[in-house]
């Protein structure tokens, strides 16, 4: 049976594909940036807030990194937009069907993240108050992140894969879709959730030099800790990520083990970088900075040929008409610089403040 | 047709997205003018070096980001996931025809994040000029969001000029964008005093709950004073059959639209002889039920907003149901089930006419009906013989102005009628007689007299 797929929109794309996919992938990594420090944050506060009962070392942390989480949160969800919005422009068709397909965890997206938002602020205002149920809350909205990391990874699974469309549809109700859960689909969610809490220690270790005059021993240790989850994070990460890959088709796994060049030199490069930034970790957070925004900026790219090849026998986003419309895109680019300018200015003025005058 | 239909039972998909989006409107204008709110108040305590004011203003931001960064910002996430389950094909329309649009709002939103938790943060931190200027920026950057996703808003009731020359500034600068940009506006700066008022009167000091009330009612009144021009203004601008749906051509949207004007004159007045004129006896009962009136104002106002859009979903180019304009004459001829990719009969199947009409059901009409919920189509059809069923059918668009016409083919027709008949046990009395056959057009049988349209 042919596989069910919608017609694409008719009307031309604004902008040639490959500046969309451009777009898409280098969105997406800013998004993944801060959505990894969202995920790997609530399960590092999760554990610190439950040992925090009997060490002060670790209750003294989960205060202080609470309170840089709220605007992780905003920044996870801003982010987040303008990747999807490319998304549905270039493969709408599919992810707009299998989003309907399991469109009541796909709604429920929103609550839980609305939800965890508020379980984020909760934790991080009220910890005192909250006493010993602090630790609950906060694994309660780690879990409810969890969910949400669970359904984006099967949308983004299901919509590569438009020859289940229809069948699925048979069997179930316009929807109720959520499977099957495979042990692929397992293995794509683990490396997502494996990372983040790697580059979260990462994080981690950065936030605690802005303690070093307020706090300047939990800084050290706090550092230090980061650092752990850092290497843990990304050792673990290394045997997931090829689960991942034997997981993957074979005819698209073969791309990245030499059947294409390209392809293959992508993931030798992202890997090599993450083993750098391993071993620069300790001496030097910034070079193991640069060398870990390398490998996700790198997976990203990943992420993207596997979609591509994914997709290749049922629909080629190249086939479709363009007609650029340059004006408003330069209006955006132009804004684009703008704003993050003043953004730049205000975090300069905040982490700088000239001395009060009053 | 394009897209399978997801039909969530009772409330419908319509209502998902206006629960949805009626809450948003209530937090994102509160987003816009209490960003106006927050630096011109802040200014005002520097200046009349009112230490006390400016420590309202303070409490009132933190109150302000819990609101409207978190569920601001989510809800609007909420919109565009529900339009995209429930209306697929007319989502990836507007962003083939928006999507630079909404890459600038989106620039704006980082900046308004951004400011918000700098303006927050930053009232011991930053000086008093800093801290001023970043209100502004997170001000200017929430006004641009709204200009912004305004004109893709208003953009699917007036297309304007779009529809010949398809170009992006026809689409976006068309004919209601300017005024519902003005009326929005002035929502925002009346919001920003109901919400105020809701601090306003937990403050404990009496003389200063007294002196920020009767402040906030200001803002309250000044917004209001401005939005009946501007909504005419608005209303001036739209096509002369939506125009008619909300003055007479439909009962129900003619009410809501009473209950708009009914709820905002409510508003008025009790701010007016309530907080303006006795500050004193303000207290936060009061300024819930004040809430609670404007976020019925603001709910029913875009409850006829959309309403009167029916029977498109993006003004004469594409109906409520997904289907293109251009599109009809094709489906009327080649019938709808060759082009309902997820339908499970590709033709009318004789054996199975009712579930074959169930299908045709869901792609056509299940954008707006539900079978037992929300303008349920068992209540619509209740009485009726098949024979009225399919009269009705064959002048859809005719019975009621704000319904798309059938599409396809007779067959088509008699499939969903017969499935329309099966919702209802027979009715026992003949109600209304079918018209004898071929003498359709002198007979009127309008059950709900007085609507339709000649
Ligand atoms: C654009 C949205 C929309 C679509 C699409 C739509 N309807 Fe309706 N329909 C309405 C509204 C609104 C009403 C009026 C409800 C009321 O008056 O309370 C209505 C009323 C009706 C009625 C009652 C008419 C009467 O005279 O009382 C019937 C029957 C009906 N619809 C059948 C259908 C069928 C069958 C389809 C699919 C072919 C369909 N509708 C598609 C919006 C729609």
């Amino acid at each position: 049976m042919n596989p069910v797929i919608p017609a694409p929109v008719p009307i031309p794309l604004p902008a040639p594909v490959w500046l969309l996919e451009f777009l898409l992938v280098f969105t997406f990594v800013l998004h993944v940036v801060a959505m990894n420090f969202l995920a790997g944050g609530v399960m590092m506060l999760t554990l610190s807030s439950f040992l925090g009962r009997h060490d002060l070392q670790h209750r003294e942390f989960a205060r202080r990194a609470a309170r840089a989480m709220p605007p992780v949160v905003a920044f996870t969800i801003t982010l987040g937009v303008a990747p999807l919005l490319f998304l549905q422009l270039v493969y709408g068709q599919l992810f707009y069907t299998s989003s309907v397909l399991m469109a009541w965890s796909w709604l429920a997206v929103v609550f839980f993240v609305l939800l965890g938002y508020y379980g984020v602020y909760w934790f991080s205002l009220q910890q005192d108050e909250l006493g010993a149920r602090a630790p609950w809350v906060i694994l309660a909205t780690t879990v409810l992140f969890v969910f949400v990391a669970f359904i984006f990874s099967r949308n983004m699974t299901l919509m590569l894969r438009p020859q289940d469309f229809y069948p699925l549809h048979l069997r179930h109700e316009v929807g109720s879709v959520l499977g099957p859960v495979t042990a692929p689909g397992l293995a794509r969610l683990l490396h997502f959730l494996v990372g983040a809490a790697a580059v979260a220690g990462l994080g981690v270790a950065l936030l605690a030099r802005t303690w070093r005059t307020e706090a300047p021993e939990l800084a050290v240790w706090a550092r230090a800790y980061g650092v752990k989850w850092f290497m843990a994070g990304t050792g673990v990460e290394f045997l997931v990520g090829l689960w991942f890959l034997f997981g993957l088709p074979q005819d698209i796994r073969a791309m990245f083990l030499g059947g294409d060049r390209l392809a293959t030199a992508l993931l030798v490069i992202a890997v090599v970088l993450a083993m750098l930034a391993m071993v620069a970790a300790k001496r030097s957070l910034a070079a193991a900075c640069v060398a870990i925004v390398g490998t996700l900026s790198l997976m990203a790219v990943i992420r993207h040929l596997v979609r591509v090849a994914y997709l290749r026998p049922y629909f080629d986003p190249r086939t479709l008409p363009v007609q650029g419309q340059w004006f408003v895109f330069v209006l955006f680019a132009l804004l684009l610089v703008g704003g993050l300018a003043t953004v730049a200015w205000m975090l300069r003025a905040f982490f700088h403040p000239a001395p009060r005058a009053t | 047709m394009n897209y399978p239909v997801w039909t969530p039972p009772i409330l419908g998909g319509g209502m998902i997205i206006g629960i949805i989006a009626i809450l948003h409107v209530f937090v994102s204008h509160f987003a816009i003018g209490g960003g106006l709110f927050l630096p011109v108040t802040e200014r005002k305590a520097y200046r009349e070096n009112n230490p006390a004011l400016l420590e309202y203003a303070r409490s009132h931001s933190r109150f302000f980001v819990l609101v409207v960064l978190v569920f601001g910002a989510v809800s609007g996430v909420g919109i565009w996931w529900s339009i995209a389950l429930v209306n697929p094909e007319a989502t990836a329309t507007l962003i083939h025809v928006f999507v630079w649009g909404w890459a600038i709002e989106w620039v704006f939103f980082i900046v308004e994040i951004a400011a918000a938790f700098i303006y927050y943060h930053g009232w011991d931190r930053l000086d008093r000029r800093t801290h001023l200027i970043v209100g502004w920026i997170y001000f200017g950057a929430a006004w641009a969001s709204l200009f912004v996703i305004n004109g893709i808003l208003t953009f699917m009731l007036t297309p304007g000029r779009w529809l010949e020359t398809h170009s992006f500034a026809a689409a976006f600068f068309n004919p209601g964008m300017l005024p519902s940009c003005v009326a929005r506006t002035a929502v925002a700066v009346a919001l920003a005093g109901v919400y105020a008022l809701v601090t306003a009167s937990t403050v404990r000091d009496v003389a200063l709950r007294s002196e920020v009330v009767q402040y906030a009612a200001k803002w309250l009144l000044a917004g209001t004073a401005a939005i009946p021009i501007a909504g005419l203004w608005y209303i001036s601008t739209l096509p002369p059959a939506a125009r008619d749906i909300s003055m007479g051509g439909a009962p129900a949207v003619t009410i809501f639209a009473g209950l708009s004007i009914f709820f905002s004159a409510a508003v008025v007045i009790f701010t007016y002889f309530g907080p303006y004129q006795r500050p004193r006896h303000f207290n936060l009962t009061f300024a819930f039920l004040l809430a609670v009136m404007a976020l019925s104002s603001t709910g029913v106002t875009e409850w006829v907003r959309e309403a009167v859009r029916k029977p498109y979903i993006i003004y004469d180019y594409m109906l409520a149901n997904g289907v293109r304009v251009d599109d009809l004459p094709r489906l009327r001829q080649e019938g709808i089930l060759k082009s309902a990719l997820w339908a499970r009969h590709r033709e009318v199947d004789p054996k199975a006419l009712e579930s074959t009409g169930q299908e045709i059901f869901r792609a056509q009409c299940a954008s707006c009906h539900t079978v037992n919920g929300y303008n349920s189509v068992r209540f619509a059809v209740k009485g009726w013989r098949w024979i009225l069923i399919d009269y009705q059918l064959s002048h859809l668009s005719e019975v009621k102005g704000f319904m798309p016409p059938f599409v396809g083919t007779e067959e088509e027709r008699k499939a969903l009628g017969a499935w329309l008949a099966t919702l209802n046990p027979t009715p026992a009395t003949v109600e209304i007689e079918p018209p004898p056959p071929g003498e359709k057009a002198q007979v009127q049988p309008a059950p709900s007299s007085g609507e339709s349209k000649p």
